[in-house]
């Protein structure tokens, strides 16, 4: 094969103009012929709304006269309302949760995954990933049989005896929220996990016990920070999409279990607010990504983001 | 009110509509006997005439298994929702609200006139409920039902008994009660409940029955979303009592044999008429009014009360009620329920927003 396409390649030593006579198609057209389909979709799927709400945000109403009119009404009534500001911390804050108990309950997996497997491991990922070809709305109403007041938990409960009634509160309130949460987002968060193991060198763990340290230092010291990269990966794809979460808080969040995105999607799908809503929305985004790219600096400096120097 | 609309939101509309319409020209083909395009309903869960064509019955008769090729139909699960909907520029060729909205809409220009001479039964519609729809001179909307809102319990789940709006608030029911999660209709209820006018709230009271409407949490289970929601909740027991529930959640578990009762609060039923319009920007007003004709002829009427005891605009179909039902629920007596319940007032856009932002500030309440 290989000597066939040698002497087929005519003897030009310019790269330039081997791609050229392949195609017949100059360089730099085949670079935007190939990062068109790209930019023309971040263009219009996000570029474009996100410019659509930054104008939302400064008018002072989406219809009818006061479209046209710009304002700052809509920023000083978040910054006045203390129970946007609480709804937005709240969030923050189960978003936090639930990003590090997936964390906690994924990298035991990942782990036995990655080391302990065997040849089972494409087994393994395949049970893991089935659960995400099913419903998200299905996932979630699913806790209703175990959660419910006529669940397996409540069954359970009340079959030992520890309770004689059934606590009906289970399925309508904020840690059925989490819980539905974490339980959606471990397989989101194995993978990375898993993977940035993997890569881990098998002569590494040699190479630490012939230094003298038992396991648990190798843990410490070689593994988990060698896939400190996966861990990072999989925190900011569980955290970012939990903090504007709307669906499970308005199926299982009860009447206390409310988040912010909760809010955004009344501003704009029943309160007719949508300047407010489109504001809500950019401050939470601020929130988030501004500590994230901060952090994501920091990661880069101390080498945490891996590719560097493996 | 076209011309004020936001331009980028309209411009990224047309961008994305320039996008999808590659993909449906040519998709599928017209038959002879349909029309050009299909009529564009908005319509409550549990009312699509592709689910139930007997309530509609001239209209989905004549056009049997083309039915959905005749009919598009989206659903709404509350009145915020649909208006909201049809003022971001859902073009709807037939609308469904209930009337304390009726106003808003032709406030905003979203409904057109109705012409009454081209809908056959009109006339069998009382007159009281035709002047509801009627604004500046003109008919904007069609009656075509009218509700209760009251208390859905589980008989046999209860410890006692509600027997009033006031009761929600009765910490024998903790955990077991669920709201409409609908700020108009739980301010109206919250102001029955503490002897209040619902219709003429100073700022005063609305701030009182705030607080009474974070009082009451403890209370709740969750608040329900929907028709289906509203049923499920009662159906597995999670809530005993359904506050704000309508007469068709009633039928519907207790043909399932759920033993509930419709408690009628000592305070009174509030009460409501629903009704058609017709999107201002509609021109596909033969189907329309075909549409409109055949949902208020008298049998499609008694087979839409008979199914979900709700009360129906043409006085005519009373006689093929089901008797039991109408007695039961005084659906043949208009009058009586006229001036024995609290009927829904017409909102300002005014009211309409303070609702909104009060109802998400009891929701976000710790």
């Amino acid at each position: 094969m290989s000597t066939q396409n040698l002497t087929n390649t005519p003897a030009v030593h310019n790269r330039r103009g081997i791609k050229e006579q392949l195609t017949g198609i100059p360089r730099r057209r085949q670079l935007i012929a190939l990062i068109s389909p790209a930019s023309l979709w971040l263009f219009f799927l996000l570029i474009l709304p996100l410019a659509t709400l930054v104008m939302l945000s400064f008018v002072k109403t989406a219809f009818g006269e006061g479209s046209t009119v710009l304002t700052l009404e809509h920023y000083r009534a978040f910054l006045q309302n203390t129970i946007y500001q609480r709804l937005l911390w709240r969030s923050l804050g189960i978003a936090l949760l639930v990003t590090v108990l997936t964390l906690l309950f994924s990298y035991p997996v990942a782990y036995f995954m990655a080391y302990f497997a065997g040849e089972r491991q494409n087994l393994l990922l395949t049970i893991l990933i089935i659960p995400a070809w099913t419903s998200f709305l299905l996932r979630v109403l699913a806790w209703r049989l175990i959660l419910g007041s006529n669940g397996l938990l409540n069954t359970f409960l009340m079959g030992i005896g520890i309770i004689q009634e059934p606590i009906t509160g289970l399925f309508f309130s904020t840690p059925a929220v989490i819980i539905t949460l974490v339980y959606i987002w471990i397989p989101f968060a194995v993978l990375p996990i898993y993977v940035s193991l993997q890569r881990i060198e098998g002569n590494l763990f040699e190479a630490s016990a012939d230094l003298g340290a038992r396991p648990w230092q190798t843990f410490w010291k070689v593994i988990f920070p060698l896939s400190l990269p996966g861990i990072l990966a999989a925190f900011l794809f569980v955290f970012i999409p939990t903090v504007g979460e709307y669906v499970t808080p308005a199926l299982v969040g009860g009447p206390n279990g409310l988040m912010i995105g909760n809010i955004i999607w009344d501003q704009f799908s029943r309160g007719l607010d949508w300047p407010m809503g489109a504001t809500l929305s950019l401050m939470m985004m601020l929130i988030v990504i501004v500590p994230l790219f901060l952090s994501s600096g920091l990661a880069e400096r101390l080498g945490l983001t891996g590719g560097g120097d493996e | 009110m076209r011309n004020h609309r936001f331009h980028a939101v309209f411009l990224l509309a047309a961008l994305i509509g320039a996008l999808l319409s590659g993909c449906s020209a040519g998709a599928g083909t017209q038959g002879i006997d349909t029309p050009e395009e299909p009529l564009v309903i908005l319509e409550w869960t549990g009312y699509e005439v592709t689910e139930y064509p007997q309530f509609f019955e001239p209209f989905s008769e004549k056009y049997g298994d083309q039915l959905n090729k005749v009919v598009s139909v989206s659903v709404f699960g509350d009145d915020a929702e649909a208006f909201s909907k049809v003022q971001s520029g859902f073009d709807a060729d037939i609308i469904h609200p209930c009337s304390s909205w009726w106003g808003l809409y032709v406030d905003a220009g979203l409904v057109q006139p109705i012409d009454t001479s081209r809908l056959a039964s009109w006339d069998e519609i009382p007159e009281v409920l035709q002047k509801q729809g009627e604004f500046n001179g003109q008919q904007y909307f069609v009656p075509w039902d009218w509700y209760y809102e009251a208390l859905l319990v589980r008989s046999d789940l209860v410890p006692e008994m509600p027997t009033s709006w006031a009761d929600l608030w009765d910490p024998q029911y903790a955990g077991h009660v669920s709201l409409w999660d609908n700020g108009e209709v739980s301010f109206a209820a919250a102001a029955m409940a503490f002897g209040l006018d619902p219709w003429n709230l100073t700022d005063e009271e609305d701030e009182f029955l705030k607080q009474k409407l974070i009082e009451i949490k403890p209370n709740l289970i969750t608040y329900w979303l929907d028709y289906t929601q509203a049923i499920d909740l009662s159906a597995s027991g999670d809530a005993w009592v359904v506050a704000s529930a309508w007469q068709d959640t009633y039928s519907a578990l207790a043909d399932e044999g759920y033993d509930v009762t419709y408690v009628e609060p000592e305070e009174g039923y509030l009460a409501g008429v629903c009704g058609y319009g017709i999107g201002s920007e509609s021109t596909n007003l033969d189907l329309a009014y075909e549409f409109l004709s055949a949902a208020i002829d008298k049998q499609s009427m008694a087979n839409f009360s008979n199914e979900y005891w709700y009360g129906a605009s043409n006085a005519a179909a009373a006689e093929l009620i089901d008797p039991e039902a109408a007695e039961l629920l005084r659906l043949n007596d208009l009058d009586f329920v006229l001036a024995n319940t609290e009927f829904y007032q017409p909102l300002t856009a005014e009211r309409r927003d303070k609702l909104s932002d009060m109802w998400n500030e009891i929701k976000a309440a710790p």
